[in-house]
C-alpha cells in the first residue's frame, strides 16, 4: 500500500540547498575575517606601585631617583624637559635618551627608580615619549607622578 | 519534519539540517563576539613609540580603559562602550571609576590584571593620572599604555 503511493511521488522536487548552503559559508568566512583587522598596536607596560596609593610621596622616600620633569610651554606645542630639576633640555627627547644611555653606562643600574613628572597640562604623547626614551634606554623601574 | 527519504539502490544521500543548524549557529556566535571587540576599542589617535612591543594579551586579564578626545580641551573614559566618570574630587575611593574596576576585578587575582589603556594623544595628563589613581584605588597593578609602533630612525 505505501510502496504504491511512493512509486507515484517518485520524482520527488527538494527545495535547492546548494546556493543557500553557499550563502552561508560566505558569511561565515566574512564573519571570520573581519575582526582580524586591527591597527598594528604595541604597549609600554609599567607597573602601578603596591602600596595603597600611588606614588604621591616623593618626600617620604629619600632614595635617589633620576627624576624627568616635563614643563609645558603654554601657547607652542613644544615642552620643556628638565632632567633632575637641574639639566634643562629643551623639546628634544633624543637628547633625553642620549644622557639616559649615560646614566646607564656610568654604572647606574636599570632597576634604578625613574620618575617621570609631568604638569597636569602636558599632552599625553610627550608622556609617552619620555616613557618610551626612558625604556630604550633600558630602564625597567619607571614610575609616574600623581597629583595629590 | 521530513519524511525519511527512502535512500534508491545505489545513491547516498544525507541529511542536510544538522550542518546548517551549526553553521547558523557558529554564523551568530562570529557576529556577537566581533561585537563585542569592537565595542571595547574606541577610535583613538594613539601617540608613537619605538619601544612599544606587540603583548600576547590573552595571557593576562585586562580591563581595557579607552580615553577619547572631546572638543575643545576634554576627554572622556569610555570602557567597553559606555561612559564612565574618572572623578575623585570626593576621592578616589569613591569614584565611579574606581567603584567599577573594583566590582570588575573582584573575582580575580588583583595583582595579576592588568589596566590596557588607550589614550588618545593630545589629551592633557591630568586625566590619565586621573585613571592611575583609581586603578591603584582598585588594586589594580599592571599598566600597559597603547601605542602605535614607530619605526627606530637610522642613526
Amino acid at each position: 500500500m505505501r510502496n504504491i503511493a511512493r512509486e507515484r511521488e517518485k520524482v520527488k522536487l527538494q527545495p535547492p540547498m546548494t546556493p543557500m548552503i553557499d550563502i552561508i559559508f560566505l558569511l561565515l568566512i566574512f564573519f571570520l575575517l573581519t575582526p582580524t583587522f586591527q591597527a598594528h598596536e604595541g604597549y609600554l607596560t609599567t607597573n602601578l606601585p603596591k602600596t595603597s596609593g600611588p606614588v604621591a610621596g616623593e618626600e617620604q622616600k629619600k632614595i635617589e631617583r633620576i627624576k624627568i620633569g616635563l614643563e609645558d610651554t603654554y601657547g607652542t606645542d613644544e615642552i620643556v624637559i628638565v632632567l633632575n630639576d637641574t639639566q634643562v633640555l629643551g623639546n628634544n627627547f633624543d637628547t633625553l635618551e642620549a644622557m639616559l644611555r649615560d646614566y646607564q653606562d656610568r654604572g647606574i643600574a636599570p632597576d634604578h627608580p625613574v620618575l617621570i613628572a609631568p604638569e597636569m597640562s602636558i599632552k599625553h604623547k610627550w608622556v609617552v615619549k619620555a616613557f618610551d626614551a626612558a625604556i630604550l634606554a633600558r630602564f625597567t623601574n619607571i614610575h609616574f607622578a600623581v597629583p595629590r | 519534519m521530513a519524511k525519511p527519504v527512502r535512500a534508491r539502490a545505489g545513491s547516498v544521500s544525507f541529511n542536510m539540517t544538522p550542518m546548517i543548524d551549526i553553521i547558523f549557529n557558529l554564523i551568530i556566535f562570529f557576529m556577537l563576539i566581533s561585537q563585542f571587540v569592537q565595542l571595547e576599542i574606541e577610535d583613538v589617535m594613539l601617540p608613537t613609540a619605538e619601544a612599544a612591543k606587540v603583548m600576547d594579551y590573552s595571557q593576562f586579564r585586562n580591563v581595557v580603559i579607552n580615553i577619547v578626545k572631546v572638543e575643545p580641551d576634554g576627554s572622556k573614559v569610555k570602557i567597553l562602550g559606555s561612559e564612565i566618570s574618572s572623578d575623585i574630587s570626593t576621592g578616589v575611593a569613591n569614584s565611579e571609576l574606581t567603584q567599577f574596576l573594583k566590582t570588575r576585578t573582584e573575582l580575580e587575582d588583583r595583582g595579576k590584571v592588568n589596566v590596557i589603556l588607550r589614550a588618545d594623544a593630545d589629551i592633557p595628563y591630568e586625566d590619565v593620572a586621573r585613571v592611575m589613581l583609581c586603578a591603584g584605588g582598585a588594586g589594580i597593578e599592571g599598566w600597559w599604555i597603547t601605542t602605535e609602533i614607530e619605526e627606530p630612525e637610522e642613526r
